[in-house]
């Protein structure tokens, strides 16, 4: 970034150049509108349109054929009511909890212990940890699959050559399974949500945590007095997408355990789909949808505020 | 303000050479501690034990893929496949049309990049360089979407598309993936970061039109910002999941998830077929990524931190 700005500014003149800097016209009349006007479109079209037709659907029964009946609140009457849903609400809350208190704070974890000083291979262990993210939701289902497989999976045979435990049947326990789908949720995106805090601890300034040492600060006083708030604005951008992340978590659920044991595992984002395309109730599917709107944009709005509010005293 | 400038400049060499002397003098002294060294040693080691955990998964599914189907799940897990077999390759592209969901794939996504990098260094620009009326508003408006879950359009989104004749997956496909607010926020912070003010004034004084200034002075300067964001468009697009999963049913038309999906949750669980699959399907974006990793992993870091 310095380099780029070093380029721009080489010019001999420095005040004549300031003050045509600043005369910059920014205005630019049409021109700004017509560059953003693309992308306003296809938001339109693809995101608030849906989001309406989401709200409007959510007051009807519809089962995809004919037109839509109006109901009024009928739907969200009997999502009150449906103990699946309320299921499906815990278990996106639980996996929300492990994103943002087990997740985030290991990727700042492994970015703290990847910026110590003179570390080598630090590219290596950055790129190999976030492999996972490039991998298709599938291919990790079906590795974990094999994985935890209760009679001939790798980790109950490992288990047993090494404690001499009795198997385990992983995905069949309806907390295990939870903790299963959690870890698999921590494997595919602690590597992803490193970079983030690694790039903010490199871009702490040194000086700061000299000025703590001369204060007679130990590691772990740095690191909440020095560490925490430089690099607050990345761990709210982090905790509020992972947040959103895991609230709308499906492929894991979907592909390890079916939502099993039971509805041990059932998402939200799976009780949607279940409802749409497996029992056809596209109004109720979509009052669903209109609840796990206001949640999840409800408290990302309260976090935002909260990290920010913090960032600015 | 240059003179200045290079006067911070050159102290802060001074206090880095001064500082550069001093280590040498430290660093015996750290060397004896043995604390210090416990403690790098056990920092490589966990960094160590962390890597395996990230990659034996992927070696394990790799070996898997060349065994005998028998060979899976043998007790004890032998690592190295004996006898190694290239079989469940054969019978995967033999018996399945996998070239025809990889083709679907790699065709929608790098249709959905081509758009949304377009789209995205169009409105990055608009909003890095231009005041506006209504731009914090336009800003926010955008912005927000970043919390609209997927799963809250995913019906509306489908019944939109179904009703108006546009499920071909050419189209439908595409469209969830054409306008992401995380890539104008991206090309944003990049434009303001690295494009100045001048070079855009100099454009306009050669002659240029506001588009001709973007497509011929912008756009070539944002090169590798560009492709840090055409990597996580490929890839968000390439390996989703829900989305091909309520549109397809066509086997023909799969793509290359949906299409292992269902070898995989067929009744005799075809592992054999999946992993070859797999392998095959992880192929390109490990390989893309490890092209483009630097861009990538530097180009995401870029606008969160700065921003």
């Amino acid at each position: 970034m310095s380099t780029s700005t070093a380029t721009g500014v080489p010019v001999a003149a420095s005040p004549e150049s300031k003050t045509r800097r600043r005369k910059l016209n920014t205005s630019g009349g049409r021109a700004p509108y017509l560059f953003i006007a693309p992308f306003y479109v296809l938001y339109g079209l693809f995101m608030i349109v849906p989001v309406l037709a989401a709200v409007y659907l959510s007051l009807t029964e519809w089962v995809g054929l004919g037109s839509p009946r109006f109901i009024g609140v009928t739907n969200y009457v009997n999502l009150v009511q449906d103990t699946s849903f309320g299921t499906a609400l815990v278990n996106s809350l639980i996996y929300t909890l492990i994103a943002v208190f087990i997740v985030v704070p290991c990727s700042l974890l492994v970015a703290q212990a990847l910026n110590a000083k003179g570390l080598k291979a630090r590219d290596l262990f950055r790129v190999a940890f976030f492999i996972p993210m490039v991998l298709s939701p599938i291919v990790i289902a079906l590795i974990y699959s094999l994985i935890f497989d209760t009679d001939y999976g790798l980790l109950n045979s490992a288990l047993k050559a090494l404690f001499g435990l009795p198997n385990t049947d992983w995905l069949g326990d309806p907390t295990l399974a939870k903790l299963a789908i959690g870890f698999v949720l921590l494997w595919r995106t602690v590597g992803y949500l490193t970079i983030f805090f690694l790039a903010a601890l490199q871009a702490v300034s040194p000086e700061q945590y000299e000025a703590a040492s001369l204060d007679g600060a130990g590691p772990i006083r740095k690191f909440f007095s020095v560490t925490l708030p430089e690099i607050r604005p990345v761990t709210s951008f982090v905790v509020v997408t992972s947040f959103i992340s895991a609230a709308q978590l499906f492929d894991e659920p979907y592909l390890l355990t079916k939502g099993g044991p039971g509805e041990a595992t059932l998402s939200v984002a799976m009780f949607i789909y279940r409802a749409a395309f497996e029992r056809q109730q596209f109004g109720y599917a979509a009052a669903a949808g209109v609840v796990l709107f206001v949640i999840v944009f409800g408290v990302s709005q309260i976090l935002n505020r909260a990290l920010a509010i913090g960032r600015t005293s | 303000m240059s003179a200045s400038s290079t006067t911070t400049r050159a102290d802060a060499r001074r206090v880095r050479a001064e500082s550069g002397t001093g280590s040498p003098q430290q660093r015996p002294k750290k060397r004896a501690n043995g604390g210090w060294l416990a403690r790098r040693g056990l920092l490589y080691v966990t960094l160590s034990v962390l890597l395996l955990v990230f990659i034996f998964p992927l070696v394990w599914a790799l070996s898997g893929s060349f065994k005998n189907r028998g060979d899976i799940f043998a007790t004890p897990p032998s690592l190295i496949p004996d006898p190694a077999t290239i079989a469940n390759y054969v019978n995967l592209l033999t018996t399945q049309p996998f070239w025809k969901w990889f083709g679907m794939s790699v065709g929608t996504a790098a249709i959905a990049t081509v758009i949304s990098v377009f789209v995205c260094a169009l409105a990055g620009y608009g909003f890095a360089k231009f005041q506006f009326r209504g731009k914090k508003a336009l800003f926010t408006i955008m912005f927000s979407s970043l919390s609209v879950p997927f799963a809250v359009i995913l019906v509306p989104l489908f019944i939109l598309v179904v009703k108006s004749g546009l499920s071909t997956p050419w189209f439908a496909l595409v469209v969830p993936w054409v306008a992401p607010a995380f890539g104008i926020f991206m090309m944003q912070q990049f434009i303001v970061q690295s494009i100045p003010d001048e070079i855009i004034e100099a454009a306009r004084i050669d002659g240029n039109s506001e588009f001709g200034t973007f497509w011929r002075v912008v756009l070539p300067l944002l090169r590798p910002s560009l492709g840090a964001l055409a990597v996580w468009g490929f890839l968000q697009s390439y390996n989703s999941f829900l989305w091909p999963l309520v549109l397809l049913s066509d086997s023909n038309q799969y793509t290359l998830p949906l299409g292992l999906n269902v070898l995989f949750a067929a009744e005799n669980r075809s592992y054999d077929l999946v992993l070859a699959g797999s392998v095959l399907a992880s192929v390109p974006t490990i390989l893309v990524f490890f092209l483009l990793r630097k861009q990538l992993l530097d180009g995401l870091t870029a606008g969160a931190v700065k921003g």
